[in-house]
């Protein structure tokens, strides 16, 4: 008779299907079901658009890896590539000048491009007239050019024109009209004129000390790319620049980045809240399993068929809420890509593996956490109680559960956020927070007490009776509320914040290569036609030949860091006052008539290449050295769009430079046509249209914060979980006072009075503190994770605490109304 | 053994002299008694030292016996349950349970011994709330290592005229009809003992005779031996002999009416 066939599986399932109709169950699965599917979203999420960002950056390279130097490549490189089964393309550019039939000459950037060229990315080609879309070509036609926009608008072209360059003339076949790979140095840019590698050969146009930057691109499968890289970084890091995706475009890098980071900071949030909503519900499920065990175990199961049977109910209720959730999640992160779809113009890459098994861990590892202490303790609870109810044990060693619990939600945070400090940081914050709740509840009740009249006192004195549980249950409606307070405070105050980041006018036009002459007529012409112009800044281009004058740079140096710099062509500036957009950080500015010659550093840069205050750097230009000593660092709002350098000077140090200027403003109209005029007005500028990439940057900054509002609803649910969680906990309990009062005498309207003024007094203790922790938590997200100023915010507190009277005495009424229903026998029979 | 006696003397247990009977439903030989008691004791530690809750107490209740444990309420009537029934272990003395001493039995070894041998029928019915009635019944089967347990559960129902209940739950049944899913359960595996604490307890005038007349004719129908805690003294009296307990202490008590029931 050993033998039980009470399979623990099957007889799981059975009792599993029957009490899912229960309360504590429901809101078990419920929050469950949330922090899967929030888990799984945001994976989903930040998986795809984390590839569409290397699909994206790889557009930027027209490849998926590229490896440049100034002198020829290694042909074994190339070898090593295909070796790899990666398709590669060779790119070839060096300064050139082109002349005209009609002798009008051009300096322009020549770039040669073998077939297969761009790997990644597509060029946008016109026929001259700049009208209609070109059917694709592959690439230039050996003996014709391709031109961009700039040159046509220079040298005014038509189709079938030809044009010089060295010694040989071209066929001008297309325009181009968006080249992927382009934006290098966007200060570098001459007219584009692409030709087919081939004509290279035989050709005089790269000749003794050309500047000549050679490219070979390489796309295929990652493996294959991070092997190539690997191999190239050891074999040729000397020598060679390599460049992978994920070096993209700062600012889009920083809103992605910006976004993911809150993103994850909501599922975290959600996650927790979860937590907490199955902490409440599990000990809930675990009371009335406890006589459920000791019955069983009376009739003849034992404890481990007990604790088996249990725990497959967890098990069961983990699976199946991980399966909705899923589902939940992939089904969300669908609105959300779409979101984003635009933004990337290609469809983005299909979800992963990975997020649904992160989700199914998230389920098993927080109902593990939370759950099999109470199940083990119910298993295990005393057989004598099925006669004596006071045999009850458990409500012991509530610690022992907290720390389990706590671990496991360590490990939940850490899954989402793969940081072990910030995990740490994060559960020693709710567990400082839920110390504090629970010292201040205690403190305020017993206040409170002190202070309720006669109408009051049975609500008071019921929430002092029962202050484990209150303290528990104002934890849990603090936590719910402060979630709820946070969302509101980080979408109005903090997301408005980081889209002013990209302001309506920001500029999106450069014109660089401004001679001096021309620098103030452009400016006052500028201005005339009614565009804000800050003022043309000088622009010094420069090498830098030594650092603090004992360590001499050269390009042929054996020491790569140093001959980085060497190689490295600065452009400089010089200023009186500090740029906009920029923040001294350490050091001082310098007095506008300083004699000395000094430096300004931007932070980051400076510290990445080991510079310190003091330090002296010497430039040359063309042919004249001039040495300055870094006075500051500054820290520069990229995102401002502005112009801004890494490294400035003062007059002192640059002023007798030779030097061009530049401009930047924002621009309403046709920028074609406008800058069409100017090029004419002012031979040799050049003129940049960045809009496009505003406009993306803040297409994108757009939708990231309503893809972040859109996974805060997740957490919002979540709060509702918690709420419901904790009104559910003392819902046993308030059934049986109220019938013992109801056979008391007490009437119906006693009780409800009495139940709902327990519900506001709690609601509105917790809506206090969830403000008090709200504004930290939100004070602590716009300082460190978003680096915005915190705007303090009193209506928080008002909206606090009206929320939490108002909202927790609704729930109140609500779970009041089941209190009412119940007839006092059948209450008091069946406890 | 001086409180040992025959188990064929109730004039309310026609059938209980059917040893023949007694060996075909419990599986017991006729020389061995379902339950044996010898001077178990319960102290327990509180706060003001040790305060003893049952002294000494022996019990034997014949296969097919019935008998009642009577006493006020606090008297430890229950305690003495619980550890008759091995749901508890004594500090001293030990309990003989259907032949097989407890001594040395760790808490799921006792459970063991119980399945499917050992009924129970308590006051608050302790009914699985998860469960529909016939799953109710039907999970001392299972636990005592039964394939088919529907069927004979399904009867069991029938004969407690609840087969058309068999679906419901027990808070969709009233209190008596709780109580006779609960009797139903109880003698669903044919047990050799069965333990019932106060089973009226909980229940009106009308509907607690109902389970008792159940209770009692399915016993004499299993030749089940009963142990019946109980502070109503009438009820005591349908059983073959009755002790009093009083703070603790247990001793059987005489009755004229009862000739030969007590030592």
């Amino acid at each position: 008779m050993s033998q039980s066939s009470v399979s623990s599986l099957p007889f799981a399932l059975r009792s599993l299907t029957r009490d899912l109709r229960t309360g504590e169950i429901r809101v078990l699965a419920l929050a469950l079901i949330i922090a899967v599917a929030s888990v799984t979203a945001v994976g989903f999420f930040t998986d795809r658009i984390g590839r569409a960002m290397e699909r994206q950056a790889a557009d930027v390279l027209a490849a998926d890896l590229r490896i440049r130097a100034g002198q020829p490549l290694d042909p074994s490189i190339q070898t090593q590539a295909l070796d790899r089964g990666l398709d590669t393309a060779t790119t070839t550019q060096f300064p050139s000048v082109v002349l005209t039939n009609d002798d009008e000459s051009q300096l322009v950037s020549v770039k040669a491009v073998s077939d297969g060229y761009p790997l990644r990315g597509t060029l946008s080609l016109a026929r001259l007239d700049n009208t209609t879309e070109s059917a694709p070509l592959a690439v230039p036609t050996p003996g014709s050019v391709w031109v961009d926009l700039q040159l046509m608008n220079t040298l005014s072209f038509t189709q079938g024109d030809v044009l010089q360059l060295g010694s040989r003339e071209y066929t001008i076949e297309r325009l181009i009209r968006f080249e992927p790979d382009r934006g290098e140095n966007v200060f570098e840019l001459a007219p584009r004129v692409m030709m087919n590698a081939t004509d290279l050969e035989g050709s005089s146009l790269i000749g003794e000390g050309s500047r000549v930057r050679y490219a070979l691109l390489m796309a295929g499968e990652t493996g294959a790319i991070d092997d190539m890289r690997a191999w190239a970084d050891d074999a040729h890091r000397e020598d060679v620049t390599i460049e992978g995706v994920r070096d993209g475009s700062p600012q889009v890098n920083r809103a992605l980045d910006r976004a993911s980071v809150f993103l994850g900071l909501a599922s975290v949030v959600t996650v927790l809240l979860a937590g907490a909503a199955i902490a409440l519900a599990v000990r809930q499920c675990a009371l009335k399993q406890a006589d459920a065990s000791a019955v069983m175990r009376t009739l003849g199961a034992a404890r481990r068929e007990v604790v088996a049977w249990l725990s497959w109910r967890l098990v069961v209720i983990a699976l199946g809420a991980s399966i909705i959730g899923i589902v939940v999640g992939y089904l969300a992160q669908m609105v959300l890509a779409d979101l984003l779809k635009e933004w990337f113009r290609l469809a983005l890459p299909l979800p992963g593996i990975k997020p649904p098994l992160i989700g199914l861990l998230t389920a098993f590892v927080t109902l593990a956490g939370f759950g099999l202490l109470p199940v083990v303790r119910a298993g295990t609870v005393p057989v004598m109680s099925v006669l004596q109810r006071d045999y009850t044990g458990l409500s012991a060693s509530t610690w022992l559960v907290g720390l389990v619990g706590l671990v496991a939600a360590f490990f939940v945070v850490y899954l989402q956020s793969g940081n072990v400090q910030l995990s740490l940081i994060v559960i020693g914050g709710v567990v400082a927070m839920l110390s504090i709740f629970g010292i201040f509840g205690r403190a305020i009740i017993a206040g409170v007490r002190q202070l309720a009249g006669r109408r009051w006192r049975l609500s008071v004195a019921g929430l002092q009776r029962r202050a484990g549980s209150s303290v528990v249950q104002l934890s849990a409606f603090a936590l719910g509320i402060m979630a709820l307070l946070l969302i509101s405070i980080v979408r109005v105050d903090v997301l408005k914040a980081w889209e002013r980041d990209v302001p309506a006018d920001a500029p999106n036009a450069f014109i660089v290569n401004i001679q001096p002459p021309q620098a103030d007529p452009l400016v006052e012409r500028l201005r005339g036609e009614g565009i804000d112009v800050p003022g043309a800044f000088p622009m010094v281009r420069a090498r830098m030949v030594a650092i603090n004058s004992d360590v001499t740079l050269r390009s042929d140096s054996s020491d790569e860091h140093q001959r980085r710099h060497a190689r490295y062509e600065y452009n400089l500036t010089w200023s009186d006052t500090l740029p906009e957009a920029s923040v001294v950080t350490k050091g001082e500015w310098w007095e506008p008539n300083d004699e000395r010659p000094l430096l300004s550093l931007e932070q980051e840069w400076a510290e990445r290449q080991g510079f310190n205050i003091g330090d002296t750097l010497t430039f040359r230009v063309g042919g004249q050295d001039t040495t300055g000593t870094v006075a500051n660092f500054r820290e520069v709002d990229w995102e401002s769009f502005k112009v801004n350098f890494f490294a400035m000077g003062n007059a002192a140090l640059l002023a007798d430079m030779p030097h061009t200027f530049v401009t930047s403003f924002h621009i309403d109209r046709d920028f074609g046509a406008a800058s069409s005029e100017w090029l004419r007005a002012f031979p040799g500028i050049v003129t940049l249209d960045v809009g496009a990439i505003i406009q993306r940057v803040k297409g994108l900054m757009e939708r990231a914060a309503l893809a972040v509002e859109y996974v805060f609803l997740f957490t919002l649910v979540a709060g509702v979980v918690v709420l419901l969680a904790a009104v559910q906990s003392s819902q046993g309990e308030r059934i049986r006072e109220s019938a013992l009062l109801r056979s008391l005498g007490a009437s119906h309207r006693q009780i409800r009075e009495s139940i709902l003024a327990e519900f506001a007094i709690l609601g509105a203790i917790s809506g206090f503190l969830a403000a008090l922790f709200a504004t930290i938590v939100a004070w602590a997200i716009s300082r460190f994770v978003l680096e915005l100023p915190f705007e303090f915010n009193p209506l928080l507190w008002v909206t606090g605490v009206v929320v939490g009277t108002l909202g927790i005495s609704i729930a109140g009424y609500f779970a009041t109304r089941k209190v009412m229903k119940t007839p006092p026998l059948i209450a008091l029979r069946h406890t | 053994m001086p409180d040992s006696i025959s188990s064929s003397l109730s004039s309310n247990t026609p059938a209980s002299s059917n040893t023949t009977a007694a060996i075909t439903g419990s599986g017991l030989s006729s020389d061995t008694s379902a339950l044996v008691a010898n001077h178990i004791s319960k102290t327990v530690s509180g706060p003001n030292g040790d305060l003893t809750i049952l002294s000494d107490a022996s019990v034997t209740v014949e296969t097919a016996e019935a008998i009642a444990i009577v006493g006020p309420s606090g008297s430890g009537k229950s305690t003495l349950l619980g550890l008759l029934a091995g749901l508890d272990s004594p500090t001293g003395g030990d309990v003989e349970l259907l032949g097989q001493s407890l001594k040395g039995l760790d808490e799921d070894a006792r459970a063991r011994l119980r399945a499917g041998r050992v009924g129970f029928v308590f006051q608050s019915f302790q009914l699985l709330p998860g469960l529909s009635a016939l799953e109710n019944v039907m999970l001392p089967l299972e636990l005592a290592g039964l394939d088919d347990a529907r069927g004979p559960a399904l009867e069991m129902l029938g004969q407690v005229g609840l087969a058309d209940r068999a679906k419901h739950h027990p808070l969709q049944l009233s209190g008596g009809e709780q109580q006779r899913v609960a009797v139903a359960r109880a003698f669903v595996s044919t047990p050799a003992l069965l333990f019932a604490d106060e089973p009226t307890g909980n229940l009106d005038g009308e509907t607690g005779a109902v389970i008792i007349d159940l209770m009692f004719s399915l016993r004499e129908q299993q030749q089940s031996a009963l142990v019946l805690v109980t502070h109503d003294t009438a009820l005591a009296q349908r059983c073959d002999r009755r002790y009093k307990m009083v703070s603790g202490v247990l001793s059987p008590e005489s009755d004229a009416s009862h000739p030969g029931g007590t030592a």
